[in-house]
Order: structure tokens, then sequence, then C-alpha cells
């Protein structure tokens, strides 16, 4: 599905990651010669832990403080709240009904949460641009972060040393410029849901049979061939759309920031769809796959100084869990605000 | 299939030398291993095999009729 929005901006970003680091040295003593391997594949040499009784919205609160502040919003001046994630602090009621209250933003603002995970990024900001176009909304924050290490088994290798946590803020807001027209695609398949997936909740408790024998059905359950295959199709064609729907070419774009699944995913993604290696920054090395958050997150580092130096155009792909993906085309800049934080 | 044959020693950790059609691909054939090849094969022959019939693969033999299987398949569809 192609969208398009216009009169909305993003006026700035913040990340906020726990303070303990993991490296790999516990991982190599759990699964041997093992670990070398995946790390060679996924990429991923650090990670951040969120300790005990932290939840996302913890991460994404102190970037939120962290925002506003630098960019001199009033709290009174927010108008809304879209929290996205797959963690969120409860069950119900929605994190950001709880964060509109903890940040002390003003009573009776729109908020609510929306259950995406690697796509969620892109998706966030197309459903906050459209709330802005509409006239709902002057200013809002979109909340995108996930705590997954939680939900991952030990012992199992393709998702234990994988995941990061992070949380971020966007701040959007209503914008005069025309040049604030973003281009988004998006779209779903569900036939890919059994590949990515935590198998057991409340309302479901399945046989551990087939794929699940002898697992954890609380934990992430991760089919990496399927997941890979399911990329290796939908992902350079998104990428082809998304640059023909706004009516650019590759020469024209800064960055691309593409989800940050496996570092062998990206780079083949970036081969295939013929994008200059240069401008397909990589960070996960340092966080892991940080879920839905993987997006802002290389916003707040790696393309951090060039988004704080002027005007950039940015290609944004999310795609996975679901199945699930959601790209933009969008001009971003110069912010003053792209900072990431510590817990 | 020399650039296949090098892509596939490289995963399976052997010199270029050593695989053959008949070559088995044995206990090195892990889901990293699988993840690769399908890389390997849509770099070499711009077609994606599914991920379950190259698990079932036991040589190099079967993942290159795999191959000409989805070629067949591709040029007709």
């Amino acid at each position: 599905m192609r969208a398009r929005t216009s009169g909305a901006r993003i006026a700035g970003v913040a990340s906020c990651v726990p303070p303990r680091v993991v490296d790999n040295t516990e991982f190599e003593r759990r699964f041997g010669d093992g670990a070398a391997e995946v790390t060679k594949m996924t990429g991923v040499k650090l990670r951040h832990y969120a300790e005990p009784g932290v939840a996302t919205s913890d991460l994404c609160e102190k970037a939120g403080v962290h925002l506003l502040e630098k960019l001199g919003w009033d709290r009174d001046s927010v108008d809304g709240i879209i929290f996205v994630s797959q963690s969120p602090d409860l069950l119900l009621p929605a994190t950001a009904c709880i964060v509109q209250a903890r940040m002390g933003l003003r009573t009776g603002i729109i908020a609510y949460d929306v259950s995406l995970g690697c796509s969620g990024y892109p998706y966030g900001l197309w459903q906050a641009m459209m709330m802005v176009q509409t006239g709902a909304v002057r200013r809002l924050l979109l909340m995108v972060g996930d705590i997954s290490t939680r939900c991952i088994d030990a012992n199992d290798r393709s998702t234990a040393m994988l995941f990061g946590d992070a949380g971020t803020v966007t701040a959007i807001e209503a914008s005069d410029d025309p040049s604030d027209t973003a281009f988004f695609v998006l779209g779903s398949d569900g036939r890919g849901a059994a590949n990515l997936m935590i198998p057991r909740s409340r309302q479901r408790n399945p046989d551990a049979v087939g794929k699940l024998e002898g697992r954890d059905l609380d934990a992430l359950y991760m089919d990496g061939g399927e997941i890979f295959n399911f990329t290796l199709k939908s992902v350079p064609p998104l990428i082809r759309e998304t640059m023909e729907w706004a009516g650019e070419s590759v020469e024209s774009y800064d960055s691309f920031l593409l989800h940050q699944a496996n570092t062998f995913m990206i780079n083949h993604i970036a081969k295939k769809a013929k994008l200059p290696k240069d401008r397909v920054p990589i960070n996960m090395d340092r966080f892991g796959n940080t879920s839905s958050a993987t997006i802002p997150l290389l916003m707040t580092t790696d393309v951090s100084d060039q988004l704080k130096a002027g005007r950039c155009k940015l290609g944004m792909f999310g795609f996975g869990v679901g199945y699930s993906w959601a790209a933009a085309s969008i001009d971003v800049g110069p912010l003053t605000v792209a900072d990431h934080l510590i817990l | 299939m020399s650039e296949f044959y090098q892509g596939l020693a490289e995963i399976l950790e052997v010199e270029e030398s050593e695989v053959r059609s008949d070559m088995e691909l044995g206990e090195s054939w892990d889901s990293l291993a699988v993840v690769s090849t399908i890389a390997l094969i849509d770099d070499v022959h711009d077609v994606t095999v599914h991920p379950n019939a190259l698990v079932d693969c036991k040589t190099v033999g079967d993942i290159e009729k795999l191959i000409e299987e989805e070629r067949a398949g591709a040029s007709k569809g």
C-alpha cells in the first residue's frame, strides 16, 4: 500500500539504552565454536540488556524528557503519544497512557499503543504524520522501543546472541514547508506469522510439536531460514518501490536506514538493491537487533552528525515479524536534537 | 558452477577443490550454512530457494538439483 503525507516534520529524535553492556564472552562459553559462527553472520559484538525492573517505557521516558527539554517544547504543547512496541510494560492499560501521566503531559491528549516490531518505526511515522495532517494534533511524540532480551531462550543461539534493548522518541510537529512531504510503502503478510513469534500467551497455548518441539513456548521462536527468505524476496522490491513512489533514485539519498536484523542480511540486501555501502550504516555490532528501535537508533548514533549538520534525504526500511513491512522516503533535518542516552 | 563452488567451499569451510556434486554436506550443514547458501544461490543464480528444501539436501548435487528446479520454475513463471 502506498501513502503520502504532507504538513508534518521530524523535529528531533532521542534514544536511550540500559547501561549494562553484554559482550560475547558468556556466549562463547555457552555455545563454544558455534558462537563465533553466529557472530560472523549477525555481526553483533555488544548489546545492552535491561536490568530487572526496567521496562520499555523507562527507556522511552528518559529519551522523551531529554527531547522536550532540548527542543524547548512545553509539556502542555504535546497533543499525542503513539507507543510502538511488542514489549509493552503491561498487557493493559496501554503504555502510552502510563507514559502520558508519568511525563506530566496534558490530560486529554491522544495516546495509544501499536503492536509492531521490525516494521514499527516507518509504520509509526506514517501514523504520526497522518495524524498531524488531519489537524488532530500539532505536536506528537512517537515512542518506539523494545526490551526483547527477556523473552529469549538463553540456550537458543539463533536468538540469544542477536537482540539488545533500546527505547526511542521522535518528536513530530506540523510544518508549512512544502518539502515536508513523506512517502510511505506499507504492507503485511500474516502467512509468515508462525516464523517469528512468542508461541504462548494467556489466550493461546499450542502443543509443542513440529518446529516447536522441545522449545520454551514463552520464548521467542525464530525460523532464521524462513525470515531470510522472506527478506530476500520482499525487501529489494520494497526499496525499489519506495524510491519509485517518491520519484527518486539511489543517488538522491544521503542514507538508507535498514532495520538492523542481521549484518549478513543487511549487506546482502544492500548489494542486491545496488545501494552504495557507505550510505547503509550498520550499528548492530554495538547494539544488536533492537527490534522496533533499530531505525531511530541509527538516527541518534551513526547518522546523528549528518542529521544535525543539514537536510538529509532518508530511506527507511523496516521488515520482519508479522510478516510486516514499512518503508519511508523522507527529508529530515537539520535537527537540533539527535541524541543518544544511557539510562 | 565455479563461483557457486567457491562460495560453498567458504560456507562449508573446505578447500574449493574438495567441492564436488557427490560431496556429502555432513555436520557443517546447519541453519547458518543454509542461510548463507540461500544468499549465495541468490547472488550467483538470482533465484530464491526454499530453506526447508535446502535443509533436506544431503549432497552438493542435491543443492544443484534444487537450483535447477527453481530456475526452471522461475523461467516458466
